[in-house]
This record gives structure tokens, sequence and C-alpha cells, in this order.
């Protein structure tokens, strides 16, 4: 069984092209659940419902928790919009980042 | 939300062309400015009349045709009725362009061949949006504004060949009151519309804009359908009086548009200002700055203002907004094509690595020397200023061609 700060830390190898940030530090991805079979579910979210890489991200995502945690048998992430992300969400050096302090 | 798979997305080859051609139209319509004598000019020279066409429909249009091709199944949430249509909407629309320039150039008898095959290539593009819009089973605003949107194409592509026809004499008909209703039809029934539409989806997703009311735009969208609908009859029935109501209400609408866009900006959390953003303040500034030149003109009846409007419509609006968005747009398609398979297992870039920064700095300050300079040409009627900024826009056109092949070359 992997721990939520173990399925975080796998997730944050996921970048997202457009800001550069990895999709932990931005506050997308909510919570992390293994069983003892080894079944990891990411529940996440993305900055927009339009994104049009909304497929490739939680595929991306998926791929990152069976390569970075080898036991791992199964990974599903699953897409949430409630609550609605925001940028208060992120990392503190994210928001300094993107507003440009 | 129905998840968009990656086989909506269209190959870049079949995009890329219509960002190659559109930004070559851009080139082209930089250099006719440099032949036209302010003097004399009127809006229904045959110059003019050729310029706004390869403007419009060999850039504004062919880009915003491309630009659908990806963001149709993104707005709309399900795949394309057949993404291979667009393989053969951009060559008609080459053609047709190619031949309704060389018509009001030189030989008017070319307009109705080049006004049918563009009219085709748009039906075809309208059936392959309308059938797609068929799969739709959730409405929301965006895409009610974008049916709205392409019928008014529809009408104003169908007066388009009658004012062809009529142009080259093949039939007889107003082409003033006729002209009106295109015109309207086309510029402010499609492609601001069509705008307003996109901006609601873009806008907000590149800045990280959130908990905004989305008011302004929705009734923008109702005031500008109202708007146009009035001047459209107006032209086809040759009722006057809705004119000055219909012109009043677009007016509006481009308002609410410009304080949706603020309610966007004021609430966005990237406030990096790139060149995508400065971009738009240059588009949007040439909004605000033409509506207020419109009243102007109703209140002063100085001529030149209507050039200006048109210049600064074209030439501000349109052309930085889609600038802008060229350079957001066309990298991530290449590194969607080229490095989204390739995450996880090597290192991939960035997509703001795939800007050519200096160049896409030369890019925009020529361009906005360009438009000031030409502006200002008009508004004094000074052809030495127009050609000067003519000039300058040649310069910035040349660097986004430049800067728009090395994005899509970036390796």
């Amino acid at each position: 069984m992997y721990t939520k700060e173990e399925i975080f830390k796998a997730v944050s190898t996921v970048k997202d092209p457009e800001v550069g940030f990895n999709l932990v530090e931005m506050g997308l991805i909510y919570d992390g659940i293994c069983n003892e079979e080894g079944d990891v579910k990411v529940i996440m979210t993305l900055s927009t419902k339009a994104c049009p890489l909304h497929q490739m991200i939680v595929q991306w995502v998926e791929e990152a928790v069976l390569r970075e945690l080898p036991n791992a048998q199964n990974a599903e992430a699953e897409v949430v919009w409630e609550p609605a992300w925001n940028i208060t969400m992120a990392d503190e050096h994210v928001m300094k980042a993107l507003s440009g302090n | 939300m129905v998840q968009v798979s990656q086989d909506f997305a269209p190959p870049f080859k079949l995009i890329a062309p219509y960002f190659i051609i559109g930004a070559i139209f851009f080139l082209l319509s930089t250099f006719i400015p440099l032949s036209i004598n302010l003097e004399n000019l009127h809006y229904m020279d045959s110059s003019i009349l050729a310029w706004t066409h390869i403007l419009l429909l060999g850039f504004v249009m062919m880009i915003i045709f491309g630009a659908m091709a990806q963001l149709i199944p993104v707005t709309l949430e399900v795949g394309h009725f057949s993404v291979e249509f667009y393989y053969i909407i951009w060559p008609l629309l080459l053609i047709g362009t190619i031949l309704m320039s060389l018509g009001f150039f030189f030989y008017s008898a070319l307009l109705p061949y080049g006004g049918t095959i563009v009219l085709i290539s748009m039906f075809i593009f309208l059936a392959e949006v309308f059938l797609t819009i068929k799969k739709v089973e959730k409405f929301n605003n965006v895409i009610k504004s974008l049916i709205v949107s392409n019928v008014f194409l529809f009408l104003g592509v169908i007066v388009g060949i009658v004012l062809a026809l009529t142009y080259a004499g093949a039939i007889s008909a107003d082409i003033t009151l006729l002209l009106k209703a295109h015109v309207f039809a086309v510029v402010a029934g499609y492609i601001c519309i069509t705008l307003m539409a996109l901006s609601l989806v873009l806008l907000p997703m590149f800045g990280l804009s959130h908990n905004f009311s989305q008011k302004p735009m929705n009734l923008a969208v109702i005031i500008m359908t109202i708007a146009v609908s009035l001047v459209f009859l107006s032209g086809v029935f040759n009722l006057a009086s809705l004119d000055y109501l219909g012109y009043i209400l677009s007016m509006i609408s481009l308002g609410l548009f410009i304080y949706e866009v603020y309610l966007i900006y004021k609430t966005r959390a990237r406030k990096e200002i790139d060149i995508y953003v400065k971009s738009l303040f240059v588009s949007f500034g040439s909004l605000f700055l033409a509506i207020f030149l419109t009243i102007a003109y109703f209140i002063t009846y100085y001529q030149p203002l209507i050039l200006t409007i048109g210049w600064l419509m074209f030439m501000g609006f349109f052309a930085f907004i889609i600038s802008g968005h060229i350079y957001k747009i066309v990298p991530f398609l290449v590194w969607f094509e080229k490095f989204s398979p390739l995450v996880g297992k090597q290192k991939v870039p960035m997509l703001a690595d795939m800007l050519p920064d200096t160049a896409s700095k030369f890019q925009f300050w020529f361009s906005l020397a360009g438009l000031v300079l030409s502006t200002l040409g008009l508004l004094f009627t000074s052809n030495d200023l127009f050609k000067a900024g003519a000039s300058f826009f040649i310069i910035g056109a040349i660097f986004l061609f430049k800067n728009l092949i090395y994005m899509i070359r970036y390796e």
C-alpha cells in the first residue's frame, strides 16, 4: 500500500506544459488512495473544463503512478469539478511566479 | 463533462496549411496599402474591396477555420462529424480568395467564379459545423453563440454571391444595400460573435481566470444578434429606418464584450504580460477606439473616420487578436503532435520554450508602429503617414510568418 504522500510524489512528475509547474504544486491533485491490492486512485481536477489536454493529462497521471510506484497494480485518475479549482489551491511559489512577484 | 479524446484532435498536417496560408495572405494584404492614394479613396473602391477580401477571407477566415478544426471538439465536447472535410475547405478557400482578389483588381468576370468556390468552401465548413453540433446533447451559451454566428455566415455568404454576380454584371441588384447586409452578416455576425464565443473559452483558459460573471458576454451576443438581424433585414428589404438602431446596438454589444474581457482580465491568476497579452491589449484597445470613433462619426460625419474605423477593426482588433492566439494555439498543436507522446519518457519542452522570443517582440512592435502610423494617416488623410505605417506592417507580417514557420518546425 502506498500513502497519499507517495502517490502525490509520483504524480508530481507530471507537468502542465502551458504553465510549467507540476500538477501537485498547481493544486490540481485532490487526493490519492491505494488499497491493499495495490490499486491506486487519484482524485484530481483541471484548471479549466475546456482543457484540450483533458484526456492526455489523465493518462499521464495514470502512467506516472505505474512508473513511479513499482508495486502499484492499477492506476485510475478521476477528474472532478467540485470543488472547482482556483489559484489559491496552488503552492505559494506557484502563485508568486504566476502573479509575477 | 465529456472527456475530449485524443482522437478528436485533428492531425497537425491538416491544420498547418490554414495557418501558413493565413500568414501569407496577411503578408500580401500589408503590401496593398502601398498602392492606395487616400485623397480619392472610397470604401467601394476595387482596391479596398480586394484588400478586404484578401485580409478577411485569406487571413481572418482561413485562420478561424483552422483554429475551429481544433477548438470545436474542445468547445462542443464532441468529436467532429468528419474532420476530413477540413482537407478540402482550405484549398477551395485559397482558390476562391485568389480568384476574387484578381477579380476585384483586374477582371470582374472572375468574381462569380471565385465567389462560388468560396461559397462551396464555406458551405462545406458550415455543414461540418452543424452536423457536429447535431451530436451535442447539452447546449451552453458558447455553443448557442457559435450556432448563431454560423447562421450569419450562411446568410452573409449567400448575399456575397449575389453581390459577386452583380459586381460582374451578370445580374442587377442594389450593391450598396446588399453590401451593408453582407458586411454586417459576415463581420459582425460571424467574425465578431465567433470571437466573443471563443473569448469566453480561451481568455479564461490562458489567464487562469475564475469566478467572473458571464452575463455581459451573453447579453453582448444577444444584442449583436438583434443588431445584425436589423441591418441585414434593412439591407435585403431596403428598410433604412432599421439601420441606426442596428448600429447603436452593435456598439453596445461590443462595449459589453470589452467589459467582459475586462472582468476576465481582472480575475486572472496569470499576471505575466507576454506577447499574447500584449497583442490582446492592442486588439481590444483598437476595438475600443473603433467604437469611440463610430460615435464621433455620427456626431461629426467626418468622412475619413469610416475608413479609419474599418482599418482599426481589421488591422487592429482582428489582426492582433489572431496573431496573439497564433502564439498560443500553434505551439500547443505542434507540442501535442510532436512532444505529448514523449511525456514521461524523456524531457519535453514547455509551450513557452517554443516561442521565438525576440522575433515575436519584433513582430509585435513593428505591427504596433504600423497600426499607429497608418491609423493617423487615415485619420488625417496623409498618404505619407499611411504608407509609412503600411511599411512597418509589412515588416511585422514578415516576422509573423517567420515566427509561425519557426514554431511549426520546432524540434
